[in-house]
């Protein structure tokens, strides 16, 4: 219970300061319908409980079945399966993720159902997945983070320049709304997994890089996209 | 009213068992295969689950039915009055307070305190993270006005926090490279890009694709040079 009172005032105290800056705009220099200004209030309130009520879901039901999952992994010792499942895992919490749901929810609605958010969803959700298996084989073969993420930049900044402009911005975007409440917890359990095969001979520096490795993926799937609409 | 927040709600909840589906299948293959857990846990998962689906759809809904319209039209209407420039002063009000809050970045100031013995205390990361989000929406909101392409600002942003990484440690680049979601929160991708996306909407020459998104990259941005920032003042000072 200790956990839910937590997580209910974290998510009071995140979401107020932004209905206060909405009403003093309001009073100032904004003038909003009434409507409207009870659609922010009933919206605010939804998103606070929707989000409170998530998050506890994810304590409950999702964390400990990451931690097993990953655990389940990591005592099988086969470091194939351990790729093969991030692979998996990246994927379907990635769909779930609600962070990237808005975003193509809103990309949907502002390209007027042009780019499609399921075909977003999913294309975000297979970049990512694809990167959280090549973010293990680093950690396998111990290829520094920085390598990696240079090459991943280039890529992302050559396959830029084929892609339809209007493309550009959201896959950018894509690549900053995959690491919320649903993936992080998953993706740092199956870094823990794999540390676990490993040995405990690698540093702290190894366990992360992951999330970062990660967020490549989603902008880079995209990308393609776009090159494939054009 | 009500009826209008709850507005195609059976939508909404298609999508999210859409959503949660196969994270479920996935578990189930694993608890037949590998885990075999008792009953007693596994009820615990199915509840969690039960509250994250209860939890994503209202939340979705709200954000649809009442987020959207209200950022958008807020959005429009700055847009579309004269003192147009009064955006950014608002967007990096904006950054700030939905920063501030940010519960994942309390957990970020924590481990960076944690990582530089004390060196780097809790709270003047906070700020300068702060500051550095708002510095982002703030510029994001200026694209908005100005048309400016999001790779004007994206590439040397990264170039810079690469050229970085070779002064500031391996700990400190992990911890920046893995900051970059901390602060793109539900807040900053529901409600704040729609303003940019009402603004961009209403202005001449202005398309919301092209011009309003891109802000979620470069909030990504801002904590990644911020803690690489930090951890150079760490090398150069806290070390000796």
């Amino acid at each position: 219970m200790h956990k839910a009172k937590e997580t209910l005032r974290e998510v009071f105290f995140a979401m107020l300061p932004v209905v206060v800056v909405v009403v003093i705009l309001q009073l100032t220099l904004l003038h909003l319908p009434v409507e409207v200004l009870w659609r922010f209030f009933g919206g605010a309130a939804m998103v606070g409980g929707g989000l409170f009520l998530f998050l506890l879901g994810v304590q409950i039901g999702m964390l400990p079945m990451g931690e097993l999952i990953g655990s389940a992994l990591a005592g099988q010792g086969k470091l194939w399966l351990l790729i093969i499942f991030g692979f998996f895992i990246g994927f379907v919490v990635t769909v779930a993720e609600p962070d990237v749901r808005v975003l193509a929810l809103q990309v949907d609605l502002a390209s007027g159902g042009v780019i499609s958010r399921s075909v977003l969803v999913y294309t975000i959700a297979l970049g990512l997945g694809i990167f959280v298996a090549l973010a293990m084989l680093r950690t396998i073969f111990n290829i520094p983070l920085v390598y990696l993420l240079i090459s991943g930049y280039g890529m992302i900044f050559t396959i830029a320049a084929f892609t339809p402009p209007h493309f550009i911005p959201v896959s950018f975007d894509a690549g900053g709304v995959t690491t919320g409440p649903m993936a992080v917890p998953f993706i740092l359990a199956l870094g823990v997994g794999v540390a676990a095969v490993l040995g405990g001979k690698r540093t702290t520096a190894d366990r992360f890089g992951l999330v970062a490795l990660a967020s490549i993926g989603p902008v880079l799937a995209v990308l393609l996209l776009g090159v494939i609409y054009q | 009213m009500i009826r209008l927040l709850f507005q195609d709600f059976s939508h909404i909840v298609v999508e999210v068992a859409f959503a949660l589906v196969p994270l479920l299948l996935l578990f189930i293959f694993f608890q037949y295969v590998f885990l075999k857990m008792p009953r007693e846990q596994v009820l615990n998962i199915v509840k969690g689950s039960i509250l994250a689906f209860c939890g994503l759809t209202l939340f979705l809904q709200g954000v649809k039915a009442g987020f959207f319209p209200a950022g958008e039209l807020i959005g429009r209407q700055l847009g579309a009055s004269t003192n147009n420039w009064i955006m950014i002063p608002i967007g990096f009000i904006l950054g700030f307070v939905a920063t501030f809050a940010e519960p994942a970045v309390r957990i970020l100031t924590l481990e960076v305190e944690k990582v530089s013995s004390g060196f780097i205390p809790r709270l003047i990361l906070l700020y300068t993270l702060c500051i550095g989000v708002s510095i982002a929406v703030a510029l994001s909101m200026l694209r908005v006005i100005t048309g400016w392409a999001i790779s004007y600002f994206i590439i040397p942003g990264y170039l810079l926090a690469l050229l970085l990484t070779r002064f500031a440690g391996s700990s400190f680049t992990a911890i920046a490279f893995d900051s970059g979601g901390v602060a793109t929160g539900p807040i900053t991708v529901t409600f704040i890009l729609a303003i940019a996306v009402g603004a961009a909407s209403v202005m001449e020459g202005r398309d919301p694709l092209l011009d309003a998104f891109g802000m979620v990259s470069l909030v990504a941005l801002a904590p990644i040079l911020c803690v690489l920032i930090l951890g150079i003042i760490f090398q150069k000072g806290g070390k000796s």
